[in-house]
């Protein structure tokens, strides 16, 4: 077809197929080739720097043998049931429609023209697959690269199989969700099974087995000090690993077009809240796609509210107590996953307990959703009898003890991997002033607004990103006082100390700023 | 009734987190007719379309398109679907849009069916204009000539005389009169009494139910235009 000429000819699907490498030619052809190339000089540049930074931040010194036994038995059922949480979130996004966002158009002209909805979806997905595989070697290798500095086995071996492993989770993640909105999985059938799954890891890591498939492939990403049948069972885990993405591929045209529809405008909208680094818009999208919605009966009905009681902290936990399962457990997963990160980090890289910070702040986005509630509705505060910066104030609290909560989990589980308790002492002391700094953290990212720097975007970048890097230091001063003091041999916990009352000294001064901020949009728009 | 429909919906049905929004809907519609498909905001009009062209799913029931399941491929040869807000590729003209949707339904020379909608419907400058160039009555009628470009047994629109001017809107019915002669049925979901005035039938939906089934009477369905309590039942 020679598009803009008005004649056409051929079968629906070799339309199909010119019409998009006209689209794609176009694009390319509109695409400005200087701007491109500078933002990979300047990526390249940050890579390099980010490279440099951590080859210097994590410890080259030879794993001991202790370690590399431990490696040897445990990790790759850990990293399976890291695995299998990924194929668990690939398949709940499939039973809501995921993960390929069409344009509306798309759904409207293609996918209802009388040609095979499989061979029409099936270059999208296959584009995604290939862009994820490739992100995730390039993730592979990159750890691969410091991995052998440390481990027995030879460099190609360790940047080969990470490489793999890399490709390999992405392709496993994308081929369960494929496959679960191919077949129209409904979210419960999907999530027991992504749930069995998780389980199944879990018991290999309790009984040192290998017999679960997302195990299997943990066995690739430690294939270098591992020996015999575990190459084998590495073989298999990547076998199945296809195999699920081939499935998933296979039915891509099962899709159903109701998701499609509302994954279309959502996506569209997501891209440009993105764009405007308007994050807050970002978490009510993406819940959106999620299909994630408060539940109609709460877990739990409070007592009837006294008279002169706290009415916001009570708003604050009917909220809490609304929240669908799948935000509860995924708040939860990320509070594990910064203790097991902070575990990790206090024994390989030290700089890296800079990135627990950013698990809890995701966690966080979540935790102030009564405060950003307040937030969107500014002509609702405006109309109650008090002042909105006392408002705000109060509505941290109820964020901030939730957010404790989910610190303490992290504690609890550095405690439990690490087997120490200075870990549980260092959780305990920063416990407090970390929440608030978190909640205030997250209060200043969801309630930002995303136009104020609209004509100076890198400033607004800037502003975006300093909630992020706030959130990432308030976590990481404690853990890292402690570190330096376990070190040089001085008194971790009286250092942890330290670090909490520096941080409960950002909050003195991030509460009432946070407040004036409010005071400041009420006075301007009165 | 034909012996064989054009389009058969029995027990059909759709919730949504409980709610009923099309329940126990059955209809059958014929070769020919033109149906003018009335009833409140948010009786059922859009769902029972959207189920109809394959873009939902039912709760409960089916609708067949010339005895083929809503959705497959032989139903999507048969069924042209015009939705309620139109939808375009924002890098493609208006021209290209039909180019390309003659293509994907395998009309080997359209140019000059292109031609005569562009023209008919008052869009051949716009031919080489992008959709978000277009203001929305433009906008809507290059989605109506989309829905006509391509062969059909059955149309549905879904309202696609909102925004309008009276000369478009004139165009648009002599072009469904047209459908209708060489033998497609038409649906079209409306609160405008010239539709009804236009139409062979009229189907009312209240609530998700089929509440009239008939002549195109405006006194005895004018109240499932505003006010479905003072509508007459069949």
């Amino acid at each position: 077809m020679s598009t803009g000429q008005g004649t056409v000819a051929g079968s629906p699907l070799a339309a199909l197929r010119t019409m998009r490498r006209a689209r794609r030619r176009r694009y390319v052809e509109r695409l400005d080739v200087m701007e491109v190339l500078y933002r990979v000089y300047v990526a390249a540049i940050f890579a390099a720097i980010a490279l440099g930074v951590l080859a210097g931040a994590i410890n080259e010194a030879p794993a001991s043998a202790t370690a590399v036994e431990w490696l040897r038995g445990h990790g790759p059922a850990l990293l399976g049931i890291a695995v299998a949480v990924g194929v668990l979130a690939g398949l709940r996004t499939g039973a809501h429609g995921g993960p390929l966002a069409i344009e509306a158009a798309e759904v409207q002209y293609v996918l209802l023209a009388p040609l095979p909805r499989s061979a029409a979806l099936r270059p999208a997905a296959v584009r995604q697959l290939r862009t994820s595989a490739l992100a995730g070697a390039v993730i592979g290798a990159v750890i691969g690269n410091f991995v052998f500095r440390r481990l027995p086995g030879s460099p190609v071996e360790w940047i080969a199989c990470l490489a793999l492993f890399g490709a390999l989770v992405p392709v496993c993640v994308l081929g369960a969700a494929l496959l679960a909105s191919g077949r129209r999985w409904r979210p419960l059938p999907a999530g027991i099974g992504g749930l069995l799954l998780v389980a199944w890891s879990a018991a290999d890591a309790a009984f040192g087995w290998t017999s679960s498939p997302a195990t299997m492939l943990g066995e690739l990403a430690t294939l270098p000090v591992q020996s015999g049948i575990d190459a084998a069972l590495a073989a298999a885990g990547v076998a199945i690993a296809l195999a699920l993405a081939g499935l998933g591929l296979l039915g891509v045209g099962g899709i159903l077009l109701e998701a499609a529809r509302r994954r279309a405008a959502l996506a569209a909208e997501l891209r440009f809240s993105a764009s405007v680094q308007d994050l807050r818009t970002v978490v009510l999208l993406r819940r959106q796609l999620a299909s994630e919605r408060s539940r109609r009966r709460p877990w739990l009905r409070l007592p009837p509210a006294r008279p002169g009681g706290h009415p916001v902290w009570r708003r604050g936990w009917q909220s809490f107590l609304r929240w669908p399962p799948a935000r509860i457990a995924r708040v939860a997963l990320l509070g594990v996953a910064a203790g097991a990160l902070a575990v990790g980090a206090w024994s390989a890289a030290p700089l890296a307990l800079l990135l627990p910070g950013l698990l809890l702040f995701v966690a966080g986005l979540d935790l102030v959703e009564p405060l950003a509630q307040e937030s969107d509705h500014p002509t609702r505060r405006q109309l109650l009898p008090v002042a909105s910066g006392g408002l705000i104030r109060r509505h941290l609290a109820a964020p901030a003890a939730a957010t404790a909560v989910v610190v303490l989990l992290a504690t609890a589980t550095a405690t439990a991997i690490s087997r120490d308790p200075v870990a549980l002492g260092i959780g305990l002391l920063a416990c407090v002033p970390v929440a608030l700094a978190l909640a205030c953290s997250a209060a200043f990212s969801a309630t930002a607004d995303p136009y104020a720097y609209v004509l100076s975007p890198e400033l607004g970048a800037a502003v975006s990103a300093a909630p992020l890097v706030a959130a990432s230091v308030v976590v990481g001063v404690p853990l890292l006082f402690a570190w330096a003091a376990h070190r040089h041999g001085g008194s971790v916990l009286s250092a942890a100390a330290g670090g909490a009352a520096f941080v409960a000294l950002v909050v003195a001064a991030a509460v009432p700023f946070l407040a004036r901020q409010f005071d400041n949009r009420d006075a301007v728009s009165e | 009734m034909s012996a064989t429909p054009v389009l058969r919906a029995h027990g059909l049905g759709r919730k949504y987190d409980g709610y009923i929004a099309l329940g126990s809907f059955a209809v059958e519609i014929a070769a020919g007719e033109l149906v003018a498909l009335v009833g409140p905001n948010g009786a059922g009009k859009t769902t029972f379309l959207t189920l109809a062209a394959g873009l939902l799913d039912p709760s409960s029931g089916g609708v067949e398109i010339e005895g083929h399941a809503a959705g497959s491929i032989e139903a999507r040869r048969a069924l042209s679907y015009l939705p309620d807000a139109p939808v375009f590729y924002e890098d493609l003209s208006i021209g290209e849009h039909l180019e390309y949707l003659a293509a994907l339904h395998g009309v080997e020379d359209a140019e000059p069916r292109i031609e005569s909608l562009l023209d008919r419907l008052g869009l051949g400058e716009w031919r080489d204009g992008l959709a978000g160039e277009l203001s929305h009555g433009m906008r809507q009628k290059a989605s109506i000539a989309l829905a006509l470009v391509r062969p059909f047994s059955i149309l549905l629109a879904d309202e696609p005389l909102d925004g309008l001017d009276p000369p478009s809107r004139e165009a648009v019915f002599e072009l469904l009169a047209e459908a209708r002669a060489e033998g497609a049925a038409l649906i079209v979901s409306t609160h405008r009494p010239d539709v009804l005035a236009a139409a062979s039938r009229c189907v009312a939906i209240h609530e998700g139910r089929l509440a009239y089934d008939g002549a195109p009477d405006e006194a005895a369905v004018a109240g499932f235009f505003d006010h479905p309590e003072e509508g007459s039942a069949a």
